[in-house]
């Protein structure tokens, strides 16, 4: 593991029974960076993630999270890592300042209720701190979702496609959020299906489709590498080539359920 | 606020405490509505007292919130949960997963400890059934012994079938066939010499074996053979049910 990895995934396998969802996939997030990992949906990016996360035991490969492996030593990996999962939910019946209480107490956060509400008021979310989880707004859940996972101040914060269902001002104030996570030092591992996100928030990103990983690179040199493949200009729409555009073409057209 | 450091488990145990506790008030509603049937049994058996004895009474009215508590309280909680994903975003914490089941039981078994008391209460002040200091110190022993038994069967349960609503209906089933085969097979069948088979079936059954200790735990004097033998059957019926729980359960539905 290279000294400013804070992330290194080595040769990691993924299965389901017969299915293999990630196959032999290898990269590293490095200190203060954006790391985007795309792919079509079932290319295997939640089953990478969750790897990662400790969720699911892989069949092979490493993963070292800030130093520590992440399948013997997993509650220190999972110590450094801050998570907003797909699907995130927390127990309906506690209130918002409840909820980050709670999960102050699981990441071993001292924190006053004065402190939390601090935290809620930065999130313009203090009026809502005696609401249920529920009751909120898709973008304010997810806002309190982000808070909740980087509570702790991890050095790496994985997000499982957090855009997903915001309209485009709750989408655009959560890509200031994440780039003010790497302000303060901290890598971020995100997927997502947006191409428009990757190339606007990401340093690099991993193309990764039927469970391997076939293209890493910045954004914009990705484009540029590609530029000229037939099957790039050819899928391009406007002229101007894309990261979309590369994407597909890498991918395919197929639609994928 | 930073660390990266591992939270000591007597820090977790207490925020998961704190927060399962409060989700658990919360709830009041559906605790209320896991003390109704004892509560009626209690009230409507009040004649039976003078035939039966009143152990027989508290602990069929015991034995059937030990059952709502275990499995619609207990199996219909984790199904929600696993099915919201609620245990996922707990299990991508530095906790083990041991912290996170544990303190779902503790709040389980503060349960039985409350609907036990209640019991006692009700017992006292409507029935006039009155135990001895030990009588009632056993009861409390033998009821979380019980108790566990209803756990793990909804473990069990809860870690067979993962929809949350064919959870619902399968421990709806399993609670009413306690009612039909446990309690009324008790009164009707176990008494008849005629259906000796179905009544032995049914005594050593987990409603049976339950009712048993709880019964001669009320009456420590009457402990007998046939209740030390319903005590093992218990426990054996716990840890079956708990080492298949544990084995099939899944913290995810996919």
């Amino acid at each position: 593991m290279k000294a400013d990895n804070i992330l290194t995934v080595e040769g990691l396998s993924v299965s389901y029974g017969n299915f293999n969802a990630v196959q032999n996939v290898s990269f590293d997030v490095r200190k203060g960076e954006i790391f985007g990992l795309l792919g079509p949906n079932g290319a295997g990016k939640t089953s990478t993630l969750s790897a990662v996360e400790g969720l699911l035991k892989p069949q092979a490969g490493a993963i070292t999270v800030d130093g520590y492996d992440a399948l013997s030593k997993p509650l220190h990996a999972r110590a450094s890592l801050g998570v907003q999962l797909q699907s995130t939910s927390f127990q309906p019946e506690l209130y918002v300042i409840e909820v980050l209480q709670l999960y102050a107490g699981v990441y071993g956060v001292p924190a006053s209720k004065d402190q939390l509400m601090g935290i809620l008021r930065e999130i313009n979310l203090a009026d809502s701190a005696m609401k249920k989880y529920g009751e909120l707004s898709g973008g304010q859940q997810q806002r309190v979702s982000l808070v909740i996972a980087t509570i702790h101040n991890p050095k790496l914060v994985l997000l499982d496609e957090p855009t997903t269902g915001l309209d485009p001002q709750s989408r655009r104030q959560l890509w200031e959020r994440i780039e003010a996570i790497r302000e303060r030092g901290h890598a971020v591992l995100l997927t997502t299906h947006s191409m428009e996100e990757a190339e606007a928030v990401c340093d690099r990103i991993a193309i990764i489709d039927h469970g391997k990983v076939i293209a890493i690179d910045t954004p914009q040199n990705m484009i540029d590498k590609h530029r000229d493949d037939p099957e790039v200009i050819a899928v391009s729409r406007r002229g101007k080539i894309t990261l979309e555009d590369v994407f597909i073409a890498l991918t395919g057209k197929a639609v994928r359920e | 606020m930073e660390t990266s450091s591992i939270p000591q488990t007597s820090t977790v145990l207490k925020t998961l405490l704190r927060a399962d506790f409060t989700t658990q008030w919360r709830n009041r509603r559906a605790v209320i509505l896991t003390l109704i049937v004892p509560v009626i049994i209690l009230m409507t058996w009040k004649p039976l007292i003078k035939i039966t004895g009143g152990p027989f009474v508290l602990s069929n009215s015991i034995v059937l919130g030990l059952i709502a508590t275990g499995l619609m309280g207990y199996s219909n909680s984790i199904a929600r949960d696993r099915d919201k994903g609620i245990f996922q975003r707990l299990r991508v914490a530095p906790i083990s997963a041991w912290s996170i089941m544990t303190s779902r039981i503790l709040v389980q078994l503060t349960m039985i400890v409350i609907l036990t008391t209640a019991v006692f209460v009700i017992g006292n002040s409507y029935d006039q059934v009155t135990l001895t200091a030990g009588g009632y110190i056993i009861t409390y022993f033998t009821a979380i012994v019980g108790g566990t038994v209803y756990l793990s069967l909804g473990q069990m349960i809860v870690g067979r079938i993962k929809n949350p609503e064919t959870v619902n209906a399968t421990v709806r089933l399993v609670y009413f066939l306690f009612i039909m085969g446990g309690m009324l097979g008790e009164l009707l069948v176990v008494q008849d010499p005629k259906y000796k088979m179905l009544g032995d079936i049914i005594k050593w059954s987990p409603y049976g074996t339950v009712r048993m200790i709880l019964a001669a735990g009320m009456d420590p004097a009457k402990w007998n053979n046939d209740a030390s033998m319903a005590l093992l059957a218990t426990i054996g019926y716990a840890a079956i049910c708990a080492f298949l729980g544990i084995k099939w359960f899944k913290w995810n539905t996919k």
